[in-house]
């Protein structure tokens, strides 16, 4: 019966509830997907960082990452990535010399990571050839070939198949320096990334480090990252002695990009169930303004206070779930669509890029958030119910039927 | 001996009591036994409607007591007296006061629902009250598509349909027209004789107090007379 009650008060007030559904409808419509475009923004700069930079693992030798020095390579290195590329959890698996060195030429300098790969397995791992804007991948026949981004050849004046000069510290400290020919322009959506990172043959600087033959850097990418733990704990376990980090070790920041990504979307779209939430409040107190007879005449007729709370908890709940489904639907239609199209923002493509971001935006939505949206609605029922509910329950029936 | 329904003690109602004292009721003594079929007269602010929200409990006196069947209802507190008021009265008020968006048959239904009585005697009862206030053929008509007599044969209907302990109707008939009128007040004496109901009235229409076996008068809150009018004697075998 309360139900029956609270579903056709709420149509009491045509013009009103359909204000009230309208506003619900396109709050949920704007949370949900500004939800989903946040998450999509996060999700493709962890993919594009874990794809293209970092991968999901990377293998060092423990003392490695903290200075970066060339001696400190990973003695069975070869033999480690062979028996890692085995494993059926992973996808490719490369092995790499990364060197902190300079980068010269006529024009100037700029301080690089020298990131000494193997061109095949690179190509499986992080598709390099695929960001290549000009120019060729590595060819086997050839040697000392180069490529560095775009934005670099810009800063350093050159061009492409101009040499450049490589300088760095070898493993016995010594200073090193080769000269290289520029063989392609690459170009990805993370600007300082693009800054800071040139691409060799590491069989062209192996030798020339002082390391022959070695890798101080395998980096593993998974079949999917729900293995992430899993394939982190079993390599651990296969190669003791050597430094095995995530992604969300290496690159903490990501990580807290990711933790505080989630924590916003839930803050803007509590910001917009909050202002709806005043809305419904309105429209509720309204209804129990003008209903003051009628609810001194159910409370005088015997419907306890708790009934009376019910009937006004779902009349507001009917209310938010009647512009729900609106909202629900026009969230994953434009959801669906801008999946596919992408959102596009090329012309802010330089400040999305500075930040590590794709200037095309695939709006995604998992069920855990929609789950917590949901909730977050019910709780905004609930809310919006408490005052005018509140309202109802002081009213004296002798006093409220003289109305 | 009559078994005594309503029995008021020394009620009185104050309002401003810490200024200039008002009394809407002063010092009311009432005695009200099963199956009376009584009204309460008496000019605008008389204390009609607070003596009758004191004896539903709708209203806390400031003095004195009312015990319905033996319960002093001015002890009980929130849902108690709630409760109490759902299981022992029936309330017909003024302007019809149906619930809007319920059919006739569901504001019959009402207070049994609140009450949980089984589906099958609900049914039952709804059919015989309808049937009894002539309306079966609006059953699913809601308030707005009735009458103002209809709709307050229905309040009548969902009044009488728990069976309460007596029924309180504040003026009944006011917004009627006399046709209504004298056929609500047929079927509230039809019920009254056939089901022991006990009614009581607050009334300025002459035409209730005509029909009243009990004519009880109140001015400035004090009862000054409590008669059955002779007119009502004798027309009290020939209910229609």
């Amino acid at each position: 019966m309360l139900t029956k009650i609270a579903s056709r008060n709420i149509w009491r007030s045509k013009k009103r509830s359909l204000t009230i559904i309208t506003a619900v409808s396109i709050g949920l419509w704007a949370g949900i997907f500004m939800m989903a475009f946040y998450n999509g923004m996060i999700e493709q700069r962890v993919n594009t960082a874990i794809t293209s930079e970092l991968s999901h693992i990377q293998l060092h030798h423990p003392e490695f990452r903290k200075e970066y020095e060339i001696k400190y390579y990973l003695p069975k290195g070869r033999k480690t990535l062979e028996i890692i590329d085995k494993d059926s959890k992973i996808k490719a698996a490369s092995g790499r010399i990364i060197i902190k060195g300079m980068i010269a030429s006529a024009s100037g300098s700029s301080g690089i990571t020298i990131n000494g790969v193997m061109p095949a397995e690179e190509q499986k791992l992080t598709n390099l050839k695929g960001k290549i804007i000009k120019g060729n991948y590595f060819n086997p026949q050839k040697t000392n070939e180069i490529i560095l981004s775009e934005k670099l050849r810009k800063k350093l004046k050159l061009n492409l198949n101009k040499k450049t000069i490589l300088t760095f510290q070898d493993k016995e400290g010594n200073l090193a320096s080769a000269a290289f020919r520029i063989t392609a322009l690459y170009k990805t959506t993370n600007t300082p990334y693009d800054d800071s990172n040139v691409f060799v043959k590491i069989t062209d600087i192996d030798s020339l480090a002082g390391i022959p033959n070695a890798i101080n850097e395998i980096a593993v990418l998974l079949q999917s990252n729900k293995l992430l733990d899993e394939s982190q704990t079993h390599l651990k376990q296969k190669f003791p002695g050597t430094e095995i980090k995530n992604w969300r070790e290496i690159a903490p920041e990501l990580g807290l990009t990711v933790s505080v990504g989630d924590q916003m979307v839930f803050i803007f779209m509590g910001i917009i169930l909050l202002a709806l939430a005043f809305g419904i409040v309105n429209t509720m107190m309204m209804a129990v303004l003008e209903r003051t007879r009628e609810i001194g005449m159910l409370l005088a007729l015997g419907m306890n206070k708790f009934k009376i709370f019910m009937m006004i908890l779902l009349e507001t709940f009917f209310l938010i779930l009647a512009g729900c489904p609106f909202g629900i639907m026009l969230a994953f239609a434009s959801i669906g669509i801008t999946q596919k199209t992408g959102i596009d923002f090329s012309r802010f493509s330089d400040v999305y890029s500075s930040f590590g971001y794709s200037s095309i935006i695939y709006p995604n939505l998992t069920s855990r958030q929609f789950v917590i949206i949901m909730l977050l609605v019910l709780l905004t029922a609930l809310f919006s119910a408490l005052f005018p509910a509140r309202r109802a329950l002081q009213l004296n029936p002798a006093e409220s039927l003289k109305k | 001996m009559q078994e005594t329904v309503i029995d008021a003690h020394n009620l009185s109602k104050i309002y401003d009591e810490k200024t200039i004292p008002v009394y809407a009721l002063n010092k009311v003594h009432l005695h009200i036994s099963r199956g009376e079929f009584t009204a309460i007269k008496g000019p605008s602010g008389s204390g009609k409607t607070t003596l009758l929200n004191m004896i539903g409990g709708l209203d806390i006196p400031s003095e004195g007591f009312v015990e319905i069947n033996g319960t002093n209802i001015t002890k009980l507190k929130g849902n108690e007296l709630i409760d109490f008021r759902l299981n022992n009265i029936g309330f017909v008020f003024q302007s019809y006061n149906l619930i809007p968006v319920l059919t006739a048959k569901e504001n019959i239904e009402f207070i049994m629902l609140l009450q949980k009585r089984p589906k099958k005697e609900m049914e039952q009862r709804v059919q015989e009250l309808l049937k009894e206030i002539g309306l079966e053929d609006k059953i699913n008509k809601r308030p707005r598509e009735l009458s103002g007599g209809q709709q307050q044969r229905v309040a009548v209907a969902r009044a009488l349909a728990p069976k309460p302990q007596f029924i309180l109707a504040d003026e009944p008939t006011a917004n009627l027209d006399s046709v209504s009128a004298e056929n609500l007040l047929n079927i509230m004496l039809k019920l009254n004789q056939e089901e022991n109901m006990t009614f009581v009235f607050s009334t300025h229409d002459q035409r209730v107090i005509n029909r009243a076996r009990r004519v009880i008068t109140l001015e400035d809150g004090k009862i000054v007379a409590d008669t059955a009018p002779t007119a009502v004697i004798h027309e009290q075998t020939e209910i229609k």
